[in-house]
C-alpha cells in the first residue's frame, strides 16, 4: 500500500489519462480493435446487427480493462495467441483433436480445461503452502500458476466455441449455455477477480482461501462433466436460447456470482483471522493472514462489483424473457431466485452503508450469501428443474 | 440549509452512516402520524420486509405454482390442500398477502425517500463554505502549511491544483479569512435517489402490468375464473373480458394450421379467463425443424392479423425470441401442439369371441366411445409425432448416432370405472434382426416406463396374418375340427388308432390351445400346476407343450393355407420364423391387456402454434427505471464522494498567511488518504509545512 498510483502521477499535476498511456499500450489497443475488425469480416454474415455492436462494444471493454488493469493485455495476447493456434490447427476438422499433439494433449478445448483444473488446484496448494511457510517464492508460483490457469480456461472456452462450430455450423454457439459450460466461466471470472485484488493490496495470503472456491467448482466440473454425468459434450441450443442475449446475460451473471463467491471466502478468512485474534494467537501464519481491515474492505468492493453486475444480469434476463416467453417478469424459480440474492446482497449493502456494520457480522453474511448464491446457481438447476422453463423449449 | 449551520457537528469520523443517522435524530416526529412514519421508513422495516418477500417468494419456489388443483389435493391429501388454498400458496405472487408486502416494500421506500431526499439534494449541491476551524483540524486528513505569499497567490495556487485533482470550488471571503470549499463526486448523493426512485417506478409499473384489477374486479363479483373444460364458445360473460376492457394481461392461446381466433386465455388460479383481443390472429403455416437428435431446432409460424377496427392487416412470420408487437401487444412463439391431426384407424380385437377389426377416423386431442366385450370404453387420443429420434444403438457401424422411428400416436383407453391405461404405437413396424414388428407400448401410469409388445408383420407388411390366426382359435368349430384332424394325424403311429383315444387327445388340445389363446403359456403352467400333482409336473409340461405346439403348428399351417400358400412342401424359414415369432407374441398377450390393437392406417397431419399474447403498458417505464437503477448503483459505488477544504488566513505572527487543508472521503476514506497525500506532496513543495 505504500506506493500509491498518487507518487507514480499526482492527481493534482496536469496530466491527462491519455498522456499517461504508453506506446505499448496504444499498440495493444489497435491490436485489439484489429482483431475485432477481422472477426467482423470474416463472420459479419452470420451476425445479426446487436451481435456485431456486442462485438465491438466487447473490443472497447478489453481496451478499457486494458488500460486501467496492465497485466489484462498479456493476459489478452497469451489467450489470443494459444487460441488461434488452435483454431488454425484444427483447420476445419474436428477430428483433429484426438490425432493433432497439440490438440490432444495441451490445446483442445478439453484438454485446456485439464490444466486449467490442475493448474487451479496446485496453485490452491501453492497459495496454502505460501501462507504457512512464508515463502515469497511460493506464492509467486501459485500467483503464477493462477494466471496460466486462467488463460487455459479462457482459451478452452474460445476454443470450444470453434469447435461447437467445426460440428455443425447449426449447432454452433457461445459455450455459456449449460452447467459444465458456465462452471469454466465462473472459475475464471473468480480468479481474474481474486487476481485484480491481489494485485492492488499486493498480498498473496487470500489466495488460497479464494481458490479454494475455484477448486471446488473445478472438482464439480470434473465430475458434472466427465465423471457420470457426461456433460462436457457439446449439445445445440433449444430455440430459446438462440439469441444474442445469452452473450451479455450470462457473462454478466457469472461476475456477479463471482464476486460474491470471493466475498463469502474472504469473510471466511477474516473470520478465521478474528478468532485468531480473540483467542490470542500470535505466530507467524496469523501475521500473514491479510489485516482485517484489508479483508473487510476488498470483501465490501467484491459485494459492491458483484451487486452492480447482478443487478444488470437480472436486468438484462427480465429483458430476454420479454422478449422470448413474453413477460419481463414470471415468478420462474430462476427468476425469483435471483431476486433472493439480490435482496440478500441489498440488505448487506444497507447495513454497512446505513448503519455502519463491519466486520464480524457482515462476514457471516457474506458467508451465508454464498450458500444462497450457489443455490440459485445450481441447486435451481438442479432441485427445481422441474419447474423452471429455462431451456424448456 | 440547517445542515451547513449544523456542520459543527461533522465529525472527522462520519461515515454516511453516521451522518445519515444524525440526520434522521435532528427530525425526530412527534404525533402518531409521524411517529408511524418515521417506523415505516426506518431501515429495520425495510430489511425485515426484505426478508419476508425472500422467504415467501422461496416457497413460491419450492412449492410448484398454479398446477392443477387434483395434483395437490394427491400431493397433500385434503386438510393441507385446504389449508394452503386459504393461504393462497398456489399462487403466492399474486396472493393478497404477497401483493400487500411488496405494497409495505414500496411504502417504506417512499417514506425513506421522503425523509432523506432533501439531505442527499443538499450533499449533492452544496460546498459546505461554512465549515468551522475546528472540525477541519479534528479530520482525518488535516495539514497546516505557512508561507508568504498573498492569500490570492495562495488560492490561485491551491484551486488550480484542486481542479487539476477534478474538484470543484467555491470561495468565501469573510472578515480576512478565505475559505475555500471544494468537492467532487457529489453525484454519488443522487444514486441513492436514482436508486430508490427506480425501485418505486419499477414496482409500480409491474404492479399497473400485473392482474391486480382483475383481481380487484373478482373481488367485486364481476368476474369468476371458469374452472369447467368448456369450449371458448360456451364460456360465460362472468368469466370473459372485452378487448378495450383490461388493460394489461398475458394469456396464450393454440391455433391450428389455417384458423383464425380473437381471444386468448388467461390462467387464474384453477380456471381461467377468456380475454377477447380487438384483432383477428390467423396462422398460415407452421413450421419446425429438428437437429439430428430430434430436438427442435427452431419453430415459427406465419401468421397475420386483422385489426376489428380499422380492417388493417399485418403479416409476419414470428419465432421464438423474434415476436411481433402491435400497438402494446406482443404476440409471442411459444409452444407448438398439434393442431387436431385426423387419424385413419383400425382397431383389431384382443378379446376372446368377436373378432371384428373396426375402421375409423378420429381427431387427435378427441375422444371416442368404443364397444368391447367389457362395455364401453373411451378411446383418448393423447398426442401425436411426426417423428421420433432415438439414439442409435448401432451408432457405431452405420455412424449415425440417432435414427427416426417414424410417426407415433400415443392414446389412452379408459374403462366404465375410469381407469385408464396409456398406449404408444409405432406407426411403422420397427427391425428387429431383420424382422418387422409392430411396436405398442403400454403402461397404467405416468411414473412407470413403458412395457413393449412386437407384433410381427408378415410377408405382406401386414397383421392379417397374426390377426387370422387369433380370429382361428378363437372360432369353436373350426377349432374342433383342426384339433380332431391334428390329433388323428399325431396319433397315426400307434396303430391301431382307438377312437377314444383320438376323441381324448383332441379334447385336450383344444383345451390347451384355449388356455393358451386366453392367457398364453403362463396360462396353460397355471392350470398344470393346479392339476398335476408336483412329482408328476416336468413330465406332464413337458408332453403337453409338445402336444400344445403340435396344435398351433397346424393351425399355423391352416391360415398360411387360407391365404392361399402352398403348403404341400416345407414352409420356407422366413414362415417359421414367423410362426416363432407369433406364437411368442401370442404367449404374452395376456399381460398387454387390451380390449384391441390400434393400427394407424394412414394419418393427415396438423399442426397447432402456441402463442403468449400480452399487452403490457409498463414495460417501457419498467425498463427507464431499471436504466435509473443502474445508473444509481454506479454513482453509489463508483463515484467517490469527497471533499476538501482550504482555509487561509494571516499567520499570528501578522508576517505569513497560515493554509490549513483538510478534507473527507466519506465513503472512500482509504482512496481519500491517498489522495490527500498527493495533495500534501504539492502543497510541501510550494509551502512550508507546519506540525
Ligand atoms: C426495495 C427496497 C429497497 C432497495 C431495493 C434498496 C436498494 C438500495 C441499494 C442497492 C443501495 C445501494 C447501496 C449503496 O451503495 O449505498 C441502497 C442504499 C441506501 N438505502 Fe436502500 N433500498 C431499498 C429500500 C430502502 C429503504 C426503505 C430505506 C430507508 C430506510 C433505504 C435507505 C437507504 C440508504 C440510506 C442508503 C444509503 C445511501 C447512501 O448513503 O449512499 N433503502 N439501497
Amino acid at each position: 500500500m505504500s506506493t500509491s498510483t498518487a507518487e507514480m502521477h499526482n492527481i493534482f499535476e496536469k496530466q491527462s489519462f491519455w498522456r499517461s498511456l504508453s506506446l505499448f499500450d496504444w499498440l495493444w489497443a489497435v491490436a485489439v480493435w484489429l482483431g475485432a475488425g477481422y472477426a467482423w469480416q470474416q463472420y459479419s454474415s452470420h451476425m445479426d446487427t446487436y451481435e456485431a455492436g456486442i462485438l465491438f462494444a466487447v473490443a472497447a471493454a478489453i481496451v478499457a480493462w486494458g488500460w486501467l488493469w496492465k497485466p489484462v493485455r498479456a493476459y489478452s495476447i497469451a489467450v489470443a495467441l494459444l487460441s488461434l493456434f488452435a483454431i488454425s490447427l484444427y483447420a476445419n476438422n474436428l477430428a483433429l483433436g484426438e490425432s493433432n499433439f497439440f490438440l490432444k494433449f495441451l490445446i483442445s478445448s478439453k484438454s485446456a480445461i485439464m490444466w486449467m483444473s490442475a493448474l487451479y488446484v496446485l496453485a490452491t496448494a501453492g497459495y496454502f503452502i505460501g501462507l504457512f511457510s512464508g515463502s515469497q517464492f511460493t506464492n509467486k508460483t501459485a500467483s503464477a500458476m493462477t494466471w496460466s490457469a486462467t488463460v487455459m480456461g479462457l482459451v478452452g472456452l474460445l476454443v470450444r466455441w470453434r469447435e461447437s462450430y467445426l460440428m455443425n455450423v447449426d449447432i454452433g454457439h457461445i459455450p455459456v449455455s449449460n452447467l459444465y459450460e458456465v462452471f469454466i466461466l465462473f472459475s475464471i471470472i473468480t480468479a481474474l477477480l481474486y487476481l485484480y485484488y491481489e494485485a492492488k493490496n499486493k498480498t498473496y495470503n487470500m489466495g488460497g482461501f479464494v481458490l479454494l472456491v475455484i477448486s471446488s467448482a473445478v472438482a464439480f466440473l470434473l465430475w458434472y462433466g466427465f465423471g457420470a454425468r457426461g456433460a462436457s459434450e457439446i449439445q445445440p441450443l433449444v430455440p430459446a436460447l438462440q439469441s444474442y442475449w445469452m452473450k451479455i446475460h450470462v457473462p454478466a451473471n457469472f461476475v456477479g456470482y463471482g464476486a460474491f463467491s470471493l466475498a463469502a471466502m474472504l469473510g471466511v478468512a477474516y473470520l478465521i483471522k478474528d478468532s485468531m485474534i480473540k483467542r490470542g494467537f500470535n505466530g507467524p501464519v496469523f501475521r500473514r493472514l491479510p489485516e482485517l481491515d484489508i479483508l473487510d474492505d476488498v470483501m465490501y468492493k467484491a459485494i459492491a462489483l458483484g451487486f452492480a453486475f447482478f443487478t444488470l444480469a437480472t436486468i438484462l434476463g427480465a429483458m430476454w424473457a420479454a422478449e422470448a416467453w413474453g413477460g419481463y417478469w414470471s415468478w420462474d424459480p430462476k427468476e425469483t431466485w435471483a431476486l433472493i440474492v439480490w435482496l440478500n446482497y441489498a440488505a448487506w449493502l444497507h447495513l454497512r452503508l446505513t448503519r455502519g456494520w463491519r466486520g464480524r457480522p457482515l462476514a457471516w453474511w457474506a458467508v451465508i450469501g454464498l450458500f444462497v448464491t450457489l443455490f440459485a446457481f445450481i441447486g435451481v438447476n438442479m432441485f427445481l428443474s422441474g419447474l423452471h422453463s429455462y431451456g424448456e423449449l | 440549509m440547517s445542515n451547513d449551520n449544523n456542520n459543527d457537528n461533522f465529525s472527522p469520523l462520519s461515515e454516511t452512516g453516521s451522518q445519515v443517522e444524525r440526520y434522521r435524530s435532528t427530525r425526530r416526529e412527534h404525533g402518531l402520524g409521524k411517529v408511524l412514519l418515521s417506523f415505516l421508513g426506518s431501515m429495520e422495516v425495510a430489511i425485515s420486509l426484505f426478508v419476508v418477500v425472500g422467504i415467501a417468494s422461496i416457497i413460491g419456489t419450492i412449492l410448484q405454482q398454479n398446477q392443477a388443483y387434483n395434483t395437490y389435493i394427491i400431493k397433500f391429501g385434503p386438510f393441507w390442500f385446504e389449508l394452503f388454498r386459504a393461504l393462497e400458496l398456489y399462487d403466492i405472487y399474486s396472493s393478497w398477502w404477497f401483493v400487500t408486502l411488496l405494497g409495505f416494500l414500496l411504502i417504506s421506500t417512499s417514506v425513506c425517500i421522503y425523509h432523506y431526499a432533501p439531505m442527499m439534494l443538499r450533499e449533492w449541491r452544496h460546498f459546505r463554505l461554512n465549515v468551522s476551524e475546528k472540525s477541519l483540524r479534528l479530520m482525518h486528513s488535516s495539514g497546516l502549511w505557512k508561507t508568504d505569499q498573498s492569500q490570492e497567490q495562495i488560492s490561485r495556487f491551491v484551486q488550480q491544483k484542486l481542479v487539476n485533482g477534478g474538484y470543484s470550488t467555491r470561495l468565501k471571503n469573510e472578515q480576512g479569512v478565505l475559505t475555500i470549499a471544494a468537492k467532487k463526486g457529489a453525484a454519488n448523493r443522487l444514486g441513492y435517489l436514482f436508486t430508490h426512485g427506480a425501485i418505486i417506478l419499477i414496482c409500480l409499473s409491474a404492479l399497473y402490468d400485473g392482474n391486480f384489477n382483475l383481481k380487484l374486479r373478482e373481488l367485486a363479483g364481476q368476474l369468476k375464473p371458469e374452472t369447467r373444460d368448456l369450449f371458448a364458445s360456451q364460456v360465460p360473460t362472468i368469466s370473459r373480458l372485452k378487448a378495450g376492457d383490461n388493460h394489461a394481461f398475458r394469456g396464450s392461446s393454440s391455433i391450428p394450421e389455417g384458423s383464425t381466433t380473437d381471444i386468448v386465455f388467461l390462467q387464474m388460479r384453477n380456471g381461467f379467463l377468456v380475454q377477447e383481443l380487438p384483432f383477428n390472429l390467423t396462422l398460415h403455416d407452421f413450421r419446425i425443424e429438428h437437429y439430428e437428435s430430434g430436438m427442435p431446432k427452431s419453430f415459427e409460424s406465419d401468421i397475420e392479423i386483422e385489426d376489428k377496427k380499422t380492417g388493417k392487416k399485418i403479416t409476419k412470420t414470428i419465432a421464438v425470441n423474434h415476436p411481433l408487437r402491435y400497438q402494446d401487444f406482443a404476440i409471442y412463439q411459444a409452444s407448438f401442439d398439434d393442431g387436431g391431426s385426423i387419424m385413419d384407424l383400425q382397431a383389431w380385437s384382443l378379446e376372446n369371441g368377436s373378432q371384428k377389426a373396426i375402421r375409423f377416423k378420429q381427431v387427435v386431442g378427441q375422444s371416442k366411445e368404443i364397444d368391447t366385450a367389457q362395455g364401453k370404453v373411451k378411446l383418448e387420443l393423447t398426442e401425436f409425432k411426426v417423428s421420433n429420434v432415438q439414439p442409435n444403438p448401432k451408432a457405431g457401424e452405420t455412424g449415425h448416432k440417432f435414427k427416426n422411428m417414424g410417426p407415433t400416436l400415443t392414446f389412452r383407453i379408459r374403462d366404465s370405472s375410469g381407469q385408464a391405461k396409456e398406449f404408444i404405437n409405432y406407426i411403422l413396424p420397427t427391425q428387429q434382426e431383420g424382422r418387422s414388428f409392430f411396436l405398442s407400448g403400454v403402461r397404467s401410469s405416468n411414473s412407470e416406463p413403458f412395457r413393449y409388445l412386437f407384433i410381427p408383420v408378415d410377408d405382406q407388411m401386414s397383421l392379417k396374418r397374426f390377426f387370422d390366426f387369433r380370429a382361428l382359435l378363437n372360432n369353436n368349430r373350426e377349432m374342433q375340427r383342426i384339433a380332431g384332424k391334428t390329433a388323428e394325424l399325431s396319433l397315426q403311429g400307434n396303430k391301431p388308432v382307438k377312437p377314444e383315444l383320438v376323441q381324448q387327445m383332441s379334447v385336450v388340445m383344444l383345451r390347451l390351445a384355449q388356455l393358451f389363446n386366453q392367457g398364453g403359456f403362463d396360462q396353460v403352467l397355471a392350470d398344470i400346476n393346479k392339476k398335476v400333482p408336483e412329482n408328476k409336473r416336468e413330465m406332464v409340461t413337458e408332453s403337453y407343450f409338445k402336444v400344445l405346439q403340435t396344435i398351433l403348428g397346424t393351425v399355423y399351417l391352416e391360415v398360411l393355407q387360407h391365404e392361399g400358400v402352398d403348403i404341400s412342401n416345407k414352409i420356407t424359414p422366413v414362415q417359421e420364423q414367423y410362426y416363432d415369432d407369433l406364437v411368442n407374441t401370442m404367449g404374452v398377450l395376456a399381460n398387454y391387456d387390451a380390449p384391441f390393437y390400434l393400427q394407424i392406417k394412414s394419418f393427415e397431419h396438423k399442426q397447432a402454434s402456441g402463442f403468449q399474447i400480452t399487452r403490457s403498458p409498463g414495460k417501457n417505464l419498467v425498463y427507464l427505471g431499471c436504466i435509473f437503477l443502474v445508473i444509481g448503483i454506479v454513482l453509489m459505488f463508483y463515484v467517490a464522494h469527497k471533499r476538501i477544504w482550504v482555509r487561509i488566513k494571516s499567520a499570528p505572527d501578522g508576517l505569513a498567511n497560515e493554509i490549513l487543508v483538510a478534507g473527507s472521503g466519506d465513503r472512500h476514506q482509504k482512496e481519500f488518504a491517498q489522495e490527500f497525500q498527493a495533495l500534501s506532496q504539492l502543497l510541501d513543495k510550494e509551502f512550508s509545512k507546519q506540525h
